[in-house]
């Protein structure tokens, strides 16, 4: 008896020892974006992504394999297209594809609305509103947060370390640079005497001055604004990044633009295409983003970046 | 019967009705005449309430007109307006019917007694047969003699139209006051009517009303009121009196120059 | 004509479009699986282990309350839509003549444009501040249309356009001046339910049920008003009090619509029209069958919305505004042909 006592309480102590190994992986109450207190029992193992910001962030901390479906804009990496969409353009989700897939969890970002965050809770689903960083810190703070959702916290935290050594490689390299050059980024010139450009709490104005440049867009008011052809004549740009090239605009075009000739970048043919998701996802590109414009303005530092490639 | 004392109706400062006095007793039918701008539709207005009063009173019945109801307004006065505008998809019938509505329900529910009364409007005024046609589809005299039968319709004691022969042709003009005066004289109802024509106020009023910017210049039997000396100076004319024809009529003509 | 016909016809339409509704979506459920979860959840058995508990989520969380509502939203703005072209005996006079639409798109895009923190209250932030926006408007509007006593047709109509056109320009300016919610205002303000639940449907059920009802009530008044305000009065309708209660119970009706639904056009346009094309201009029937007949075409347009272009899912409105271009082209030929409304 008093042996089977003992060997009972033996088993008991064994056990319990053995049980934070099973709760060791929680994910504590995390609060997200919009304030919420979300909680997970465990890592998240069927993730649906509302952003493509969100998507590639998931891909790039390794969490890929655990994404089961995707917004419509999601087109990076290219294993996210073969994903199934949730919806997204038109401005709505698909409730019930998102319902038919059961997610545990729906990483939701700043673009969507209240209303299809509650949309998305009176379906009893978790979600995870991930804030819209304005700083380089705070976009790798959301790697770390998504890395803890997805039990990716060491590949995240890799991650982390890998950009910040290689944003410290693009300061180095612009240390004893000595000039800043004046940059025009075009987001949209439908109406080329009013072109959309990029203003001062933007990423793309971040990424312009870490890049070594100055952004003529940062003096105008607000995020988004439009500048006049004759400021933009006046502030005469050293460089103009074309933000719209996705969409077809070509130096060629900007040079036919009556009136654009005479700008000091068209005349040098400073005038380049830029990738525009890589400064306007807040995700791990917005470094290659900032390396693309490095080299772009300053092609002297170009060697220097070479020696680190991106992962 | 109906008892106007005193009326006077202005639109701001202006004057339109001038302390006008008169009664309707039953089987009367009293003309208004007059030139163009003298008030005539005006008077329609104030004596259903539509248009306020800015002095005297009008009694029904001994009441007061301003102390009825609408609803009740319209149980007591009826108004024949002239055919214009007509909701064209309505039937013949439902426009009739609708006369009935200050004795029904605010619902607008029907019963067989109102129905029964809108056929008998209808018959006396030969507009049965268009019963189920939209009223878009019929003559101005036809829609003109429809309204006769929606003001019966209303049962009401008291029955006042505006210009009714003003778009009519000759037989119809005839006809819808041949209804009216035998309407007045078998119902006993108390008729106001508007006219134009000179002619139709002589062959069918008791009395005549004058109505000249606003006040009444002359109000009496039919005989004494129609006289070159009362008319030749308001519609600025030389007018004769001839006197014929069945009935011995008086006929008021412009004199030839 | 059987008096009973148009209520069957436009009956049958809705049990059509009620089926279609709870039916069709962009997940594809076999009808005898939505009749198993239909009646797992009130026999309270659990549902059958083949069956995907999603379908359950997806029946009872998503497609039916959106059926109800669409239903409902359909009824308000059809039904208004027939009091609206009865009082201002207009067949163009729509819900959103005298300021609902443009007052609600500039009260729900104030809302949008703060950033206000993510609570239950503040969700409701924007259905709320359309409803007031809404009726604000069109107090102004009545105000600014009212002569002593009454309120003149004519003026009511002017005063809405000056109205609508000022909130219109505002609505525009605070949405060329944000920076991010651009788009949510444009879904908003193109029509069709960004509340999903059964939340909105209560919320929006006593307005719908008070303000249907009371036009109900006005059926015979609408007739009369038919002859114009005075020779209404002189057949002994109280004109001004009637008229009050129609614009009251209409303006409500829709603005409850308009805060939960964005602004649908056409449907408040399109179905009275119809109805008054087939059966007649009696508004005692008018406005019953063109509530019924509302719900059936508004649900009917909900569906195209979804299969149209799905997985994707269009604005209501846009196939509303799809289906009114074509019937107003087919009015205006009958009009030339026959020189009658």
């Amino acid at each position: 008896m008093k042996r089977l006592l003992f060997a009972i309480l033996a088993l008991t102590l064994i056990l319990s020892a053995c049980a934070p190994a099973v709760t060791a992986t929680t994910a504590p109450v995390i609060k997200d974006g919009l304030g919420r207190s979300v909680s997970l029992p465990g890592p998240a193992k069927k993730v649906i992504s509302l952003a493509p910001s969100n998507t590639e962030i998931l891909y790039a901390i390794g969490a890929g394999a655990q994404v089961i479906g995707r917004d419509d804009f999601s087109d990076y990496p290219e294993e996210a297209k073969k994903l199934p969409t949730v919806g997204g353009s038109m401005g709505k989700f698909n409730y019930e594809v998102i319902a038919k897939l059961q997610p545990d969890l729906v990483l939701a970002s700043a673009l969507n609305t209240p209303e299809q965050i509650k949309a998305l809770e009176d379906l009893k689903l978790t979600v995870f509103v991930l804030a819209n960083p304005t700083v380089l810190d705070g976009m790798y703070a959301n790697l770390t947060t998504v890395g803890a959702l997805t039990g990716h916290a060491e590949d995240a935290k890799k991650l982390v370390a890998n950009l910040q050594a290689r944003h410290k490689k693009v300061a180095d390299a612009l240390a004893n640079v000595k000039d800043r050059p004046k940059v025009f980024y075009e987001l949209d010139a439908t109406q080329p005497t009013k072109p959309f450009t990029a203003g001062a709490n933007t990423f793309i104005d971040l990424l312009i001055t870490l890049a070594g440049g100055s952004n003529i867009g940062a003096s105008l008011k607000g995020d988004f604004p439009q500048i006049s052809q004759e400021e933009l004549l006046v502030q005469n740009p050293d460089v103009i990044l074309l933000g719209d090239a996705a969409y077809g605009t070509t130096p060629e075009q900007v040079a036919k633009r009556a009136g654009w000739n005479t700008l000091k970048a068209v005349k040098n043919n400073q005038v380049f295409g830029v990738d525009d998701n890589l400064v306007s996802r807040p995700g791990p590109r917005l470094i290659d983003g900032l390396e693309a414009i490095a080299k772009q303005l300053h092609p002297e530092i170009g060697p220097a970046l070479a020696a680190t490639k991106a992962p | 019967m109906l008892e106007v004392q005193s009326l006077s109706v202005a639109y701001g400062s202006r004057a339109v009705l001038k302390n006008i006095s008169f009664d309707l007793p039953p089987g009367n039918i009293l003309a208004v005449i007059g030139p163009n701008g003298a008030g005539k539709t005006t008077l329609i207005r104030a004596l259903t309430g539509i248009t306020p009063l800015s002095a005297g009173q009008i009694f029904v019945h001994g009441r007061r007109l301003n102390q009825l109801s609408v609803a009740e307004r319209a149980r007591w006065i009826a108004v024949v307006p002239q055919a214009r505008n007509l909701p064209p998809a309505f039937s013949a019938w439902e426009t009739v019917l609708l006369g009935r509505t200050p004795h029904l329900n605010w619902l607008g529910q029907v019963s067989e007694k109102d129905e029964a009364i809108t056929r008998q409007a209808m018959a006396r005024t030969q507009t049965l047969e268009l019963a189920a046609r939209p009223v878009g589809e019929l003559s101005g005299g036809e829609q003109q003699r429809l309204l006769l039968a929606r003001a019966l319709a209303q049962a009401a004691p008291i029955l006042l139209l505006d210009e009714p022969t003003s778009h009519l042709d000759l037989q119809f003009q005839l006809t819808l006051l041949d209804q009216v005066r035998s309407l007045a004289n078998e119902e006993k109802l108390s008729v106001l009517v508007v006219l134009h024509d000179l002619n139709l106020a002589a062959r069918y009023a008791d009395r005549v009303a004058l109505l000249v910017q606003g006040e009444v210049r002359a109000l009496g039997p039919t005989r004494d009121v129609l006289t070159p000396e009362l008319l030749s100076p308001v519609y600025h004319v030389p007018l004769e009196i001839l006197r014929g024809g069945p009935g011995n009529l008086p006929y008021i003509i412009p004199a030839l120059r | 004509m059987n008096p009973a016909r148009p209520y069957l016809i436009v009956a049958a339409l809705l049990a059509a479009a009620l089926l279609l509704s709870v039916g069709v979506g962009s997940v594809f459920i076999p009808p005898l699986v939505l009749l198993q979860v239909i009646a797992a959840q009130f026999s309270g058995q659990p549902l059958p282990p083949d069956i995907t508990p999603a379908f359950a989520t997806i029946l009872f969380d998503l497609r039916l309350p959106r059926t109800v509502l669409v239903a409902l939203t359909g009824a308000a703005l059809a039904g208004s839509g027939a009091g609206y072209q009865g009082l201002f005996r207009n067949p163009l006079a729509d819900p959103y003549l005298i300021g609902v639409a443009s007052g609600a798109g500039l009260g729900a895009v104030i809302a949008m444009s703060i950033h206000w923190p993510y609570t239950d209250f503040t969700l409701l932030a924007v259905p709320l501040s359309a409803f007031a926006g809404a009726l604000l408007t069109v107090s102004v509007v009545y105000m600014l249309a009212r002569v002593g006593r009454t309120v003149p047709t004519t003026n009511l109509i002017l005063a809405g356009v000056a109205v609508s056109s000022f909130a219109t320009a505002l609505t525009s300016f605070l949405m060329i001046s944000s920076t991010g919610d651009l788009r949510r205002a444009i879904v908003w303000l193109l029509g069709g339910s960004t509340l999903t639940g059964w939340q909105p449907v209560i919320a929006l059920l006593p307005y719908v049920i008070g303000g249907l009802g009371a036009l109900l009530t006005m059926g015979h008044a609408l007739n009369v008003l038919q002859f114009g305000d005075e020779q209404a009065q002189q057949l002994g309708l109280p004109v001004e009090r009637s008229r009050r209660l129609i614009i009251l119970a209409a303006t409500l009706t829709t603005t409850a619509a308009v805060a939960f639904s964005g602004i649908i056009g056409f449907a408040g346009l399109v179905v009275p029209h119809l109805v008054r094309l087939l059966w007649g201009s009696d508004y005692r029937r008018l406005l019953p069958v063109s509530m019924i007949g509302g719900a059936a075409f508004l649900l009917l347009a909900d569906v195209l919305a979804r299969v149209v272009m799905a997985p994707q899912e269009l604005p209501v409105g846009i196939i509303t505004a799809m289906a009114g271009a074509p019937f107003f082209l087919w009015i205006l030929r009958r009009s030339k042909q026959q020189n009658y409304w």
